[in-house]
């Protein structure tokens, strides 16, 4: 047992020296395309990742759960980049050191609600909401808040869940990792996507309730009608239209950008 | 068995060989590469310090693991009450088609639930739960949802240590109680089924220990588990191995003291036993 640990120790310290090797670093997106990339599951970095890779996308790409753990691996060195949006992705900037986002944009995309396909009822009074938002200012509002301040020190209690309104419940599916836009907080949620669901929840005069799920289970859970509506900084692709409605779009030309180390990318 | 396996184990005495040699070899280029990598200077110590303030006691973030760690505790001691029941049931209708109280259409139930329940893994079966059978209960807390699973889970195994440990009475037993003139349900009651207790709740116990673990995967449907809870806070603060680490220790911990329970109990049940 203890030789076979310390062989086992032998083993793991002789592949961290022979697997350390230099490479020439990244300029442009170009070179991402034979490179190791990673996404979070479901997204549309996935997507975008994929289509650069092409047919090595089984041997290059990985996908992850959470942000977090493509983001560890990309700082082992696991990884090379990570697709994934601008805001979440300048967020790890702050944060974690030694990162650094490609200059060169990926694509633009747009975000909207996304709803059970046929439930157009739905999506027509929330159509109907966020363009009233849209015109009074509420939703510049709320993008405000969280683009031009700590975002972190809002207490989640403030957030007005309409508790008890008599139209029902609307539940809304998201994925709360995914600062600025959800973020579990303690017992609580917050976020640009959270605050913009209980102002619509208001006007629908109904409760919010948010269900918080992994990215890649949410348009299972809107299809299964678990939740009424998913608002998670859900790009608008054709791909997902076939199999959900959309509201309107909510935020337009949101980029996709690659993260990578900051050593490892020359401007 | 199990006992003398282990005390085998534990009393086995080797002097130092070759291996502990390699092993301290291995431990000294170890530490000097950590102290090399400079962990061991004040700024690694304070930077520690300062991610742990972050993702534990700053807005009282610590609150989210105990919430975690209620939750998986609330999920697993209900599962395993239902799984109880369901083990119980179904072993009482196998032991007894094997001794005489023959109900065909019952006991092949009963083979279908168990395999099917552990020939499949329990996350797949959380997920069906979930989002097909109960895809349209949408006032029904997912809590409720994943103790039904894992419990349904847990009784295919329980049923399976609790026939086991029917079986592992010798079934001279049984012969000798029923020569003395008590029927099939008084020996079972008086003779098997007290002596088969001694061998099972050990077993019940690794059963709990297994499931709590187990229940790490709720977070998939949206349950805020322990596993979850971690999870969540390195949302929070972008630190990924923190959290993780300390959810590990807080399992471990659980396991570690059950773990002991289960020994004390068990030397418990074998006392008087030669």
């Amino acid at each position: 047992m203890k030789k076979f640990l310390a062989c086992v120790a032998v083993l793991i310290v002789l592949c961290s020296v022979a697997f350390a090797d230099e490479n020439v670093k990244l300029k442009s997106v170009e070179q991402l395309k034979t490179e190791k990339l990673a996404a979070q599951r479901g997204t549309v970095g996935q997507f975008i990742a994929e289509d650069l890779l092409g047919d090595k996308k089984a041997s290059l790409l990985t996908t992850y759960e959470k942000y977090v753990d493509a983001v560890a691996s990309l700082r082992q060195g696991k990884i090379r980049a990570i697709i994934m949006d601008e805001m979440p992705a300048k967020r790890f900037l702050q944060s974690v050191e030694g990162l650094a986002i490609m200059d060169e944009a990926l694509s633009e995309e747009n975000y909207a609600i996304g709803f059970r396909k046929g439930n157009t009822e739905l999506v027509e009074k929330v159509n109907k909401a966020l363009s009233e938002m849209k015109a009074d200012g509420t939703l510049d509002k709320i993008f405000d808040k969280y683009l031009n301040g700590d975002y972190l020190e809002i207490n989640p209690e403030t957030i007005d869940f309409n508790k008890g309104a008599k139209g029902g419940k609307l539940v809304v599916g998201t994925e709360a990792g995914f600062a600025p836009y959800e973020l579990k907080v303690g017992n609580g949620f917050i976020g640009i996507d959270i605050e913009m669901c209980a102002e619509i929840a208001k006007k629908l005069d109904r409760e919010l309730v948010v269900e918080h799920m992994n990215f890649d289970a949410l348009p299972m859970a809107v299809s299964t009608n678990k939740v009424d509506m998913i608002c998670a900084g859900i790009t608008v692709t054709d791909e997902r239209k076939e199999n959900m409605d959309f509201s309107d779009n909510y935020v337009v030309g949101a980029k996709q950008v690659a993260l990578v180390r900051a050593d490892d990318y020359e401007k | 068995m199990q006992m003398t396996m282990r005390n085998k184990f534990l009393t086995r005495h080797n002097g130092a060989g070759r291996g502990d040699m390699l092993l301290g070899v291995v431990a000294v280029f170890l530490l000097y590469a950590l102290y090399n990598s400079g962990f061991f200077t004040e700024a690694a110590w304070n930077d520690f310090n300062r991610r742990f303030y972050q993702n534990f006691i700053k807005d009282r973030r610590y609150m989210m693991l105990v919430d975690g760690l209620r939750a998986t505790i609330f999920m697993t001691s209900w599962a395993t009450f239902i799984g109880l029941i369901v083990g119980l049931i179904l072993s009482v209708i196998r032991v007894a088609y094997k001794g005489g109280a023959r109900i065909p259409v019952l006991n092949a139930l009963a083979n279908t639930y168990i395999t099917v329940l552990r020939g499949t893994p329990a996350m797949v079966q959380l997920l069906i739960w979930n989002f097909t059978i109960f895809a349209s209960a949408r006032d029904l807390n997912t809590q409720y949802i994943a103790i039904l699973a894992f419990g349904l889970n847990s009784g295919a195994y329980i049923a399976e240590i609790f026939r086991g440990g029917i079986e592992s009475i010798d079934h001279g037993q049984m012969e000798a109680a029923r020569s003395l003139g008590l029927s099939y349900g008084l020996s079972m009651k008086l003779v098997v089924l007290p002596q088969a207790l001694r061998n099972v709740i050990p077993m019940l116990f690794n059963e709990f220990i297994a499931l709590l673990k187990e229940t790490s995967v709720a977070g998939y449907i949206g349950i805020d588990d322990l596993t979850r809870a971690g999870q969540n806070i390195q949302a929070l603060t972008l630190e990924h191995s923190q959290p993780l680490v300390m959810v590990a220790i807080i399992y471990l911990v659980i396991v570690l003291f059950l773990t002991h329970v289960v020994r004390k109990l068990e030397e418990w049940l074998s006392r008087g036993r030669r």
